[in-house]
């Protein structure tokens, strides 16, 4: 079953085209991440899937329905996060939640919400002094609590600290185990790589990748050594099939090849011979960064 | 930690279309309770509703006793002050949050979170003129009979219709907090002083004219007919401060219908293009 299908979606405003013939179908219960830089399109795009904006031209299909034309029985399908948190601020999360799940027909239970959510110790708490990481959780909350078939997240962590986005991500997490469909649009890459089953990079309102994030990394380039020579080491007593990949100007290696164990083991084996300890070593793993950077016609940063 | 990858929670599996949506009666009924929560839990809806008037009331004691023209003045000022100027600006301050975007997205009907809006700040506004009123009453020997408070009661209702009804349809046309509280003030102001809320004004008579039909003096003449109404009095509630209370508030809602805006107002949709 698709879930949301796009066909040749444009949306003008003015003569700014902010969305130009996107087509793409997210089958039930995937999670897709749509990456792009600001001003690239991805929250018309959501808004016209939510069905707040409509279409200058295309069809879009959120459960086969035009979302535009989407009644109650619809939107109690859906759920959603808006890219800015808004909430009321003035009652407690458990209230909040309480008002937002008698909406629904099958809503879950505030307190399994609050476990998801990982806000159950803050129930009685006012949303208004919650910290922003905390709010937007609570946000998420009202957007999951009836228990949606499709739910789309604009940019649910830009802002928060690198533990709130863990606690976010790991929401999200435990509601696509229930099969929930997630369309979110986020600027972090390492989100889409740990949510997304599949990533849609939007550049200036159009497509420019659509792929996975395994494929989306293999993009990126080779594996990488890195490794910045120990105090004192003459350049001249690196081997030959080291010394041309020394970067004179830092003194680092940079070996980017296919054969990166080969090369791993002549460096070891150099090292080991002269006893020096290789403390900067770092061998990583192609970057999903340098894979976006690509797709959106960014130079690389070297 | 719950189990949330049991088979009966998977949307999938579920008949959406068999699963009944909640009736509407209990949820127009349970919005209107939270939004009247939402403006009693916000300390300022409190102090300028109850505080402000009930203090101004005190003002006007004379030889321990408050008159029924200015229980009615004071009464009325708590109440359009509510209707008016806290229910406007919260009003905005919620559409430019993107409170009312996310609340269109729900399966709630939108005209039942319009309408609870509404009545839950004339629940709030008649609730802040009915207390000035009782404080007149019961200490400072304001007269009243029980028909006496049925007919403010009336009165009371129409008024905060009118003017939470006519902040709807204005604040829609508002872009911004800041814009909203200098703009509803503007207007309040001018409305309230020569309508008498503050000080009865009886020169110029066309300004008690113009007076006359605008939403606040039929609120104060209206609820001070009714206090000082006695069986043989005649009316207990004049036909004129009705009639402009009930076409406030239908003219109003008509406008506020039409005019009612979800979404927060955002320049950024109509950026230039960029050179690229």
């Amino acid at each position: 079953m698709t879930a949301v299908a796009v066909d040749n979606l444009t949306k003008r405003f003015g003569d700014l085209a902010a969305v130009d013939g996107v087509s793409f179908e997210v089958p039930e219960g995937q999670v897709l991440a749509v990456l792009g830089p600001n001003g690239a399109g991805k929250t018309t795009t959501l808004e016209i899937l939510e069905g707040f904006v409509s279409p200058t031209s295309g069809t879009v299909r959120v459960l086969d329905t035009d979302p535009c034309r989407g009644g109650r029985r619809w939107r109690s399908r859906i759920g959603l996060v808006l890219q800015s948190t808004s909430l009321d601020p003035e009652l407690t999360v458990e209230a909040t939640l309480a008002l937002y799940g008698s909406l629904y027909p099958r809503a879950w239970r505030v307190e399994e919400v609050l476990e998801m959510i990982d806000l159950t110790e803050d129930a009685q708490t006012h949303v208004g002094v919650l910290s922003g990481g905390q709010r937007r959780r609570v946000d998420v909350a009202i957007g999951i609590i009836g228990r949606p078939e499709v739910l789309f997240l604009d940019e649910p962590t830009t802002g928060l600290d690198p533990e709130a986005r863990r606690h976010m991500w790991a929401a999200v997490k435990r509601l696509t185990q229930a099969g929930t469909t997630v369309l979110l649009t986020t600027h972090y890459i390492d989100e889409a790589d740990h949510l997304a089953d599949r990533v849609i990079v939007l550049a200036s309102g159009r497509i420019v990748t659509d792929t996975t994030p395994e494929q989306m990394r293999a993009q990126g380039g080779p594996s990488t050594i890195r490794c910045p020579l120990p105090a004192g080491v003459n350049a001249t007593d690196l081997p030959d099939t080291l010394a041309r990949h020394l970067d004179p100007d830092t003194r680092t290696l940079e070996i980017s090849s296919d054969d990166l164990t080969g090369s791993l083991r002549d460096l070891l084996a150099w090292a080991d011979r002269h006893h020096y300890q290789l403390t900067g070593l770092e061998v990583g793993p192609p970057s999903l960064e340098d894979a976006y950077l690509t797709a959106i016609g960014q130079p690389l940063a070297l | 930690m719950t189990d949330i990858t049991q088979p009966a929670a998977t949307p999938a599996m579920t008949d959406t279309n068999t699963t009944r949506l909640p009736g509407i009666p209990g949820l127009l009924g349970a919005q209107i309770a939270y939004q009247a929560r939402l403006l009693l839990a916000n300390g300022r809806t409190v102090v300028v509703g109850l505080g402000l008037p009930v203090i101004l009331l005190i003002t006007a004691v004379s030889h321990g006793h408050v008159s029924a023209l200015t229980a009615a003045s004071r009464g009325s000022f708590g109440l359009t002050l509510t209707a008016w100027n806290t229910y406007g600006i919260r009003l905005v301050a919620a559409r430019e949050a993107g409170i009312l975007k996310r609340w269109k997205a729900t399966p709630l009907p939108r005209s039942a979170y319009f309408l609870a809006r509404i009545l839950a700040t004339m629940l709030v506004a008649v609730a802040a003129g009915a207390v000035t009123i009782a404080v007149g009453v019961l200490l400072y020997h304001t007269p009243i009979t029980a028909t006496a408070a049925l007919g403010v009661l009336i009165v009371f209702i129409l008024g905060a219709a009118a003017w939470a009804a006519t902040a709807t349809a204005l604040t829609s046309i508002i872009p911004t907090v800041e814009a909203a509280g200098a703009i509803m003030i503007a207007i309040y102001f001018p409305v309230i002083i020569i309508s008498g809320v503050v000080g009865q004004i009886s020169e110029p008579h066309w300004l008690h004219t113009l007076a006359s039909y605008l939403p606040a003096q039929p609120v104060i003449h209206g609820a001070t007919v009714a206090l000082r109404y006695h069986a043989g009095s005649g009316p207990l509630l004049p036909a004129h401060d009705l009639i402009v209370l009930a076409a406030w508030a239908l003219g109003g809602l008509i406008a506020a219908v039409a005019l009612f805006r979800w979404e927060p107002h955002r320049p950024t949709q109509r950026r230039p293009s960029r050179a690229r």
